[in-house]
């Protein structure tokens, strides 16, 4: 048993990829949608709207003060307590509730800082020629505080998709989900986990791709 | 007098009509996949002790069984929920969980061991663990077992969401407690240096939980009848046979 059990880890690998796609809709879909909501968020925050901004805070400080595992028995197994029809949520949709509200939080301050670590200037100049609020931020600044947040917007994306891993607790088998009951069928901890481990990798590392290629396209403007 | 009788006719009238799962919906089981033998995954399929005489049960009773795996921990959150109809888990009867839950007829008989790393002189039963650091699983009864004991506090329990028997064999605790049943049949089959300390030292009887409602209760019942049915034709018995050797069905 000490030698590395090669073929179950072989055998295990089309098993686990059937897995891979829930996981990275998981990831994929609270992306898109805590990218949306942390804009509007730090639109929200970076304009001081009130009523709005309070709001804001107040769900960013409770969601970036929670653990995300916390969030996600709440939403899963709390609200249908309160709610009894909330049992339609199922542990998808709750998965999903939970890490766009988790991260959209994390991500509207890292969003926030781009915003306004743009220059003055350039504000000062969008308004003068008689641009309105909403035109100043779609032309001239969010383009320009997108360059500065992708970085960190894409750790965030890496964060989460390892935080799909959590989903299995509320019933959704993903990857982690599968690799935990083979490895109890198998008792090849080591193995089963290593083969999971070396797929989240991969995945990761092809983000990390992609993210130097964005890169050098947002930044084309500022190369000379 | 007869306003008694109405009232109990009427009382019998509504029960009969509560309303129960349709006859062709599916029972929805949960179960952790993660409990050898008793449910586990091999190559993408469910299988174990509790998935065939689910499966059986399923089949008298003519329903689908619908599985829901899920860690353990969740599996009850899933039943209060509504996400599932019960738990075929071995779960055991304890006064905690009939407060919240009404219970099948139990299907396994069985009792709490205890299980260190293979050589271990210091624990050799249970009466050894005073001092010693022991692994339950999360959730699981054996942790109030443990509690119950006269030197408790004594005992450091470490509970576990999975893989207890791994921590086990690295010695990373000094034993785990979990039902004598599956304890062997953890060391028959699996690669760990493992092995049993002593005799059992509680009797536990496992059944299926179901939700305190018209609906659970009837459920309940026709899980009853079928398991009484499996019984009487044997089903029941070889059934454990295959897995475990000998039939656990039986006190």
């Amino acid at each position: 048993m000490d030698v590395l059990n090669v073929d179950y880890m072989l055998g295990l690998v089309p098993v686990l990829l059937r897995y891979l796609p829930l996981t990275l809709q998981l990831a994929g879909t609270g992306m898109v949608l805590a990218l949306i909501l942390a804009c509007l968020f730090a639109v929200i925050r970076v304009l001081r709207i009130p009523v709005l901004n309070q709001l804001t805070i107040v769900f960013i400080s409770f969601f970036r003060g929670t653990p995300l595992l916390v969030q996600l028995f709440l939403f899963y197994y709390g609200l249908p307590q309160l709610v009894s029809a909330l049992t339609v949520i199922d542990g998808v949709t709750a998965t999903i509730m939970g890490l766009t509200m988790h991260f959209s939080a994390y991500m509207a301050e890292s969003i926030r800082a781009a915003i306004v670590g743009v220059d003055r200037s350039q504000t000062e100049a969008a308004l003068s020629i008689g641009m309105t609020n909403g035109q100043m931020m779609r032309r001239i600044v969010l383009p320009q505080a997108t360059r500065v947040a992708l970085p960190t917007l894409m750790n965030y994306f890496i964060d989460m998709i390892k935080a799909t891993s959590l989903a299995f607790t509320l019933g959704v088998t993903e990857l982690m989900g599968a690799t935990q009951k083979e490895a109890s069928g198998s008792f090849l901890y080591f193995e089963a986990f290593i083969v999971a481990a070396i797929m989240y990798w991969v995945v990761v590392e092809l983000l990390s791709k992609l993210q130097n290629h964005l890169e050098i396209r947002l930044n084309k403007a500022y190369s000379r | 007098m007869k306003a008694l009788l109405i009232n109990m006719l009427l009382t019998t009238a509504l029960l009969a009509s509560a309303p129960s799962l349709a006859q062709d919906d599916p029972l929805r089981v949960g179960m952790s996949g993660q409990y050898f033998p008793f449910t586990f995954v091999e190559q993408d399929k469910l299988k174990g002790f509790d998935v065939d005489v689910m499966n059986a049960i399923g089949e008298e009773m003519g329903r689908d069984i619908q599985y829901e795996t899920a860690n353990f921990s969740g599996l009850f959150g899933m039943l209060e929920s509504g996400r599932i109809d019960t738990v075929a888990n071995q779960i055991t009867i304890t006064e905690e969980r009939q407060k919240a839950y009404v219970f099948s007829d139990p299907y396994v008989y069985d009792g709490a061991q205890v299980v260190t790393k293979k050589g271990n002189t210091e624990v050799e039963g249970v009466e050894d663990l005073k001092g010693k650091t022991v692994a339950v699983n999360l959730g699981s009864n054996f942790e109030d077992l443990l509690q119950e004991l006269p030197y408790a506090d004594q005992i450091d329990i470490k509970t576990y969401e999975s893989n207890l028997e791994r921590d086990t064999a690295l010695g990373r605790v000094d034993a785990f407690v979990m039902d004598r049943v599956s304890a062997s049949q953890i060391i028959k089959e699996k690669p760990l240096p493992l092995e049993l300390a002593g005799p059992t030292f509680s009797q536990i009887t496992n059944a299926y939980p179901f939700r305190d409602t018209e609906a659970g209760r009837a459920l309940r019942d026709e899980v009853n009848e079928a398991l009484a049915a499996l019984r009487d034709d044997g089903t029941l018995a070889s059934i454990s046979e295959k897995w475990f050797g000998t039939d656990i069905t039986r006190p």
